[in-house]
């Protein structure tokens, strides 16, 4: 083994060591891969949560309630038309916290849920 | 990592996208196929427009190959030359000319999307071993097709879980990157070794 590193690393000592950055880097993704799978593996990791980038069609599509439901909890903060904006750009442009905006969206989402419409399991 | 992405394809949409295409296929470190997916996403959401989504990240990326290949043929070609000063790198060095003009159509199309980390680089030593331009042309066009209908799409279909995708997506493609490079430098050295042989005899 070590005969043949040292015959490799004579012949092409610039391919060798990408040889073994490659392989360093394959090892790094496949325990990546693993571990992703066993998080993945447990149904209470798999829900999405509403989360600041979101824009308030991309919530509505994603947990499958109507536009108008997300777009009233958001009340005040109404998108400006012709260009959508994540819940960030709105918390800033109407100066209050997105934490705020996210609690009211995720209580807008129960409570839609909870009326038994849009019930999703 | 991935809500910064997202947030910037929110706020910049097809603009973003087709910036971040271009410059990633000059080989620098920008996640484009998270940007794709997330405009995939805002596709199905409503929020973007199909059209400008996949023309700009079409027209980016096929931009920045034709911009990579361009670099390597007359910024590359002279590196080359100077590599191949060694006999035993010169004798490799003719191998890898004749593989790449006769296989070089499937590494630029593989390089585009499959193993797309690899991408920059392959247009460079295409371009710079002397790839014919239509070869090149023909293969990278394909290969981005599929590469940007990939993503997009997959943003497209699994919209409500994109980070779960794009993580999973990121770790893939980053192994399947990781075992070419591995596999190119250990035929690489192959031939190098073989050429060496040949010279003692």
């Amino acid at each position: 083994m070590v005969s043949f590193l040292k015959r490799i690393w004579t012949a092409a000592p610039i391919a060798t060591v990408i040889l073994g950055i490659a392989m360093a880097i394959a090892v790094v993704f496949s325990i990546r891969l693993v571990a992703f799978w066993i998080y993945w593996a447990d149904p209470n990791h798999r829900d999405q949560t509403v989360a600041a980038w979101m824009t308030p069609g991309y919530i509505a599509y994603s947990w499958d309630i109507p536009r108008p439901v997300i777009l009233e909890a958001l009340t005040g903060s109404t998108p400006r038309p012709g260009r959508p904006m994540s819940l960030d750009e709105l918390a800033e442009m109407n100066g209050i916290r997105v934490e705020d905006l996210i609690a009211a969206t995720e209580a807008a989402i129960a409570a839609h849920r909870q009326s038994g419409a849009g019930a999703r399991p | 990592m991935n809500e910064t992405v997202f947030a910037l394809v929110s706020e910049y949409g097809a603009y973003v996208i087709f910036a971040s295409a271009f410059l990633s296929c000059l080989a620098l470190p920008i996640p484009t196929s998270l940007m794709m997916l997330s405009g995939g996403a805002f596709i199905v959401a409503g929020d973007l427009a199909a059209a400008p989504v996949v023309l700009a990240a079409f027209g980016g990326a096929v931009l920045g190959d034709q911009t990579g290949f361009l670099i390597g043929r007359y910024g590359g070609a002279p590196v080359i030359d100077r590599i191949a000063r060694s006999p035993a790198r010169r004798a490799v060095l003719t191998r890898a000319r004749v593989l790449v003009n006769r296989h070089g159509m499937f590494g630029v199309f593989f390089s585009t999307w499959l193993v797309a980390p690899l991408g920059p680089w392959v247009n460079f030593v295409a371009g710079a071993t002397g790839l014919t331009w239509v070869r090149f042309a023909i293969s990278d066009i394909l290969g981005e097709a599929i590469w940007v209908s990939l993503y997009v799409g997959l943003g497209y279909g699994f919209a409500s879980q994109i980070d779960t995708i794009a993580t999973l997506m990121g770790n893939i493609v980053g192994l399947l990157a990781a075992l070419s490079a591995a596999g190119a430098m250990a035929l690489w050295i192959r031939a190098v070794l073989r050429a060496g042989r040949v010279r003692h005899h």
